[in-house]
């Protein structure tokens, strides 16, 4: 522990430096890389030895406030995701020193670097928190610099209104998690989640407190129905931001969920069918309305509802084997969960930042005003079809590994005997999730990257500098690593999904086959990029003997293509969101000179701000009641001492 | 080990490009005419590995490497069935999902090189492609849960192998269920009547042809032989599920699958003859339709 906390040490000292050197720009920007990036791998080492050794590292700090002793500490579950926090967000910080630095003259750098380093300390304070007082500490911490991270243009209205939206939810998920741990703790000795986990909930608070949890951790999540606060955030903020909150801040949601279930152990049914519920909803709607998206961000935003929803399969599927005793389902579920939980943290972050590089070479986010960026950006563009496949969750690459476990543990529950076998229809829902992935990651790719560009005149897009390409490839090598050698990933996960389903061990069947099946899916993966190193090889013999002509694109009869011709973003995406009608979130004009779909959020367009319209003009008329006339008043007075006469009467004669 | 699965990969790999023949040739019989003959693309397939490629200065490297890694996953996706019935060249605890992903990974090289071409017929194939594919995929998944619902096992090489052929009295119905949402995905996977017409001259009613619009030489040929042995692919799977073939030798079971492959492409051909394609918006409902035969299935055996 003393290491995370030197290096987390040193990480706010990075930020502070980037604070105090604002002065001389490339000293501070390199001082805050190299400081942030050493304290990320120092305080990394505990975490990669804990999730090696299985040993619980704590230390005991005394209490401040009430509440009871401080403690910090690492077990399996805090290591995984400290792991994943450090992982992705050192290479964001890297990048965000050159991402940030055209603005030099225009806001406060320093101060949005400063405030990365403090978010990152405070998400590594909530998954090393091992006691109910400093969880909601940093839990506050980390709400409130990611608010101040996401408006940091704060002179655009539509980033101060995101901000706001996303101010006053987040402060619902506090509120949710300080009832809940106020009712659990009611009878704890302390608050310390070792205390927690002793102390035996009745029946019916235990249900408010889940209950509770699923409200407080699933809006930190996104999780459908309460994501609305994300896609608004994530595409005001700068985007390394973005990259952090929905690489890695989203994640603490699912750290909160499996905290609990680590803590509670068993819990009841109901639990987990609604968590598996939920990750089908958040999982179809998410990418159903990512593919409605015109803004580059927006739809890679709600593409984390969908990979919140893959996760949530996992773990809702992993809760019902833990209630139906299938621990083989149990670890099955936890383990993809967790492992996409890595995963999505790097391929998001991935893409965040690439989205970041194009919206700064070609000055728009929004998709349909792009094409052909590829050829000017390779780097950018070749690492973002590699983030891509990842999250599409094709193999070779590390998206593929998780969602085969998860499907795996959906399958298994079917093979398995009792109720938990209906969750196995849920296997077609991450079907349709995995297609209409495939869908709008082509849309995107296709859009942005290839064809041509679609809005003339400006300034062709030039590639980003090596500080913002290094870490983007960076990421891309660990996608290709944990796609190609998944054992890397998958024992320590399994491990971690052991440490939660207790009393499964590794000797049983179905876990020494996923064991024994790694190898293969590495050799799967080994095969398929040798056969296609072999076909390029024979593609180039063949065309080398007989040659190479390049001219245009074929136009059939008529006149050549122009750029405007090509299929738009929203063209493109049509024929799947007019099948899926009025869940796809989408309004269409389709007028003479063109066709035009403009997204909306049926949660936050469609549901809440038509109630609170409506809410509003109901205040406005009952404000006649009170029209400031002293006679009005007295009248009010008299009829509810009448009414409370005419109660007492009754009640007395009843008696 | 035995010989058998490779020499039945191999002949699944050589007798690939005769399906489309024989298809085509069923049609033409039904339909009153010669028609090509049987082993047309073996010669197209020989003459554009020899011709050179035209590439348009709109496309990237990405144009070129596609045909290459929809071939690749084509093919290793065919290591993973256990074509003579027993076992694969490799399977492993859940490679269906490897399967359906090795699969849609190939879809997804060919719809970047559509779009790559940045021609307006190319976006609208690889837009109606993707959408066909959404609806395809969870019918796929829901057919191979019925196979693991039957079996128990988590592997091609288990679901389509001998322990399917020990269930395959006692879970019937639902197999056959299965064998005809698979039957269903095989028309719309590999472009075919009802779905997308392959004769088709219009680019504007094509699906598939429209992609590959631009694609020529050994690119062409790659993308052609993909298409042929995908189909086999599905076909295997389809003829696997109907006719449980762990019982037999492997060389019996080998044969029977080239006999089988053969009369499933003779079938297709005939549903060209006797069926027109259907309006694109209503093929949303055919992929469904397949998806709930396969989902009532699922439901007879969760029961």
């Amino acid at each position: 522990m003393i290491l995370v906390g030197t290096g987390l040490l040193l990480i706010l000292a990075g930020g502070v430096c980037a604070v105090m050197l604002r002065r001389m720009p490339s000293v501070a920007d390199r001082a805050f890389a190299a400081l942030v990036t050493g304290g990320g791998l120092m305080a990394a080492f505990p975490a990669i030895a804990t999730l090696a050794d299985g040993r619980s590292r704590m230390v005991r700090l005394p209490p401040i406030g009430p509440g009871g002793a401080w403690v910090f500490g690492l077990d399996r579950l805090s290591a995984w995701f400290l792991f994943t926090i450090l992982a992705a967000g050192t290479m964001i910080a890297v990048y965000g020193t050159d991402y940030l630095a055209p603005e030099r003259h225009e806001r406060p750098i320093a101060a949005a670097h400063g405030l990365l380093a403090v978010l990152l300390v405070a998400l590594c304070g909530v998954v090393t928190s091992q006691a109910v007082v400093p969880f909601l500490v940093a839990w506050e911490v980390m709400a409130v610099s990611a608010y101040l991270l996401v408006v940091f243009e704060s002179e655009r209205a539509d980033v101060r209104r995101a901000g706001l939206i996303y101010l006053v939810l987040t402060h619902v998920s506090t509120i949710a998690l300080l009832a809940m741990f106020a009712g659990w703790g009611r009878n704890a000795p302390e608050l310390t989640f070792g205390a927690l986990a002793d102390t035996r909930v009745a029946d019916a608070p235990g249900r408010v407190i889940l209950a509770l949890a699923l409200v407080g951790f699933g809006i930190k999540a996104g999780v459908v129905p309460v994501h609305f606060w994300l896609p608004g955030a994530h595409a005001a903020a700068p985007s390394h931001v973005s990259a952090l909150l929905s690489g890695v801040m989203l994640k603490m949601g699912i750290y909160g969920l499996l905290r609990m279930m680590s803590l509670l152990g068993v819990l009841p049914a109901w639990w987990g069918w609604t968590l598996l519920g939920l990750g089908l909803v958040s999982g179809v709607l998410g990418v159903l309305w990512a593919l409605a998206q015109h803004d580059l961000k927006r739809l890679l935003a709600y593409h984390s509802v969908e990979n919140i929803g893959i996760i949530l399969l996992g773990m809702g599927v992993g809760a019902l084997g833990m209630t139906y005793g299938q621990p083989v389902v149990a670890v099955l579920g936890l383990t993809g969960a967790l492992l996409h939980t890595l995963n999505h943290a790097l391929f998001k972050s991935l893409l965040f930042l690439g989205a970041g590089a194009v919206g700064r070479a070609t000055g728009t986010r929004m998709i349909d005003q792009l094409g052909g960026v590829g050829r000017w950006m390779p780097l950018t563009a070749v690492t973002f079809l590699v983030g891509s496949v990842a999250i599409v969750g094709l193999p070779p690459l590390n998206g593929f590994v998780s969602e085969w476990i998860v499907l795996q543990a959906l399958l298994r529950s079917g093979a398995a005997a009792g109720g938990i076998r209906v969750a196995v229809v849920t296997a077609a829902g991450l079907g349709l999730i995995g297609g209409l992935a495939v869908a709008c990651f082509t849309k995107v790719n296709g859009v942005v990257f290839l064809g041509r560009p679609r809005s003339s005149g400006g300034v062709p897009p030039v590639e980003c500098g090596p500080a913002s390409v290094g870490p983007m490839l960076a990421l891309a090598a660990a996608c290709l690593a944990l796609g190609v050698y998944p054992a890397l990933a998958v024992g320590p996960a399994m491990d971690v999904g052991m440490s939660i389903a207790r009393g499964a061990s590794i000797a049983d069947a179905g876990l020494a086959a996923l064991g024994a099946s790694l190898p293969r899916v590495a050799l799967l993966a080994l095969t398929l990029l040798g056969l296609s190193a072999l076909l390029w090889l024979v593609r180039g013999y063949l065309l080398a003997r007989s040659g190479v002509a390049t001219s245009v694109t074929w136009a059939g009869a008529g006149a050549p293509l122009t750029a405007r011709m090509q299929y738009t973003a929203s063209s493109y995406a049509a024929p799947l969101l007019g099948a899926f009608g009025a869940v796809a979130g989408v309004r269409v004009r389709a007028a003479a000179p063109g066709f035009h779909s403009e997204p909306i959020d049926l949660v936050l367009d469609g549901t809440v701000f038509p109630v609170w319209r409506r809410l509003a003009r109901l205040a406005h008329e009952a404000r006649l009641l009170q029209a400031g006339r002293l006679r009005w008043y007295l009248l009010y007075v008299i009829l509810t001492v009448l009414a409370l006469l005419l109660y007492l009467g009754h009640t007395a004669a009843a008696r | 080990m035995t010989a058998t699965p490779f020499v039945t990969l191999l002949a699944v790999l050589l007798a690939a490009p005769a399906l489309p023949g024989i298809a085509t040739r069923a049609k033409s019989l039904l339909t009153g005419r010669r028609g090509a003959p049987m082993l047309q693309l073996y010669a197209d397939l020989a003459k554009l590995a020899r011709k050179g490629a035209v590439y348009s200065r709109t496309t990237t490297l990405v144009f070129r490497v596609a045909p290459v890694i929809l071939t690749a996953g084509v093919l290793v996706a065919a290591f993973l069935l256990p074509l003579d019935g027993r076992t694969p060249i490799f399977g492993f605890t859940g490679d269906l999902v490897a399967f359906a992903g090795l699969l849609a990974l190939g879809r997804f090289a060919l719809v970047l090189a559509g779009l790559d071409t940045g021609s307006s017929f190319e976006g609208m194939g690889t837009s109606r492609e993707v959408t066909v594919a959404a609806f395809a995929e969870p019918a796929l998944l829901l057919s191979l849960t019925v196979l693991v619902l039957v079996t128990g096992s988590l592997s091609l090489g288990g679901m389509l192998g001998a322990p399917l052929a020990t269930a395959w009295p006692a879970a019937a119905p639902s197999l056959v269920l299965a064998g005809a949402s698979l039957f269903m995905l095989l028309l719309a996977e590999n472009a075919r009547v009802p779905i997308d017409d392959p004769a088709t001259h219009l680019e504007l009613t094509m699906i598939h042809e429209v992609i590959i619009l631009d694609h020529s030489g050994p690119d062409l040929a790659l993308v052609l032989y993909a298409g042929a042995v995908k189909f086999a692919l599905f076909g295997a799977l389809v003829v696997s599920v109907l006719v449980p073939r762990g019982r037999f030798d492997p060389w019996v079971a080998g044969t029977m699958l080239l006999a089988g492959l053969a009369l499933i492409a003779a079938l297709v051909g005939v549903i060209e003859a006797v069926m027109a394609r259907l309006r694109m918006d209503r093929i949303p409902q055919f992929l469904v339709t397949a998806g709930a035969l396969a989902g009532l299935a699922v439901i007879l055996l969760l029961r």
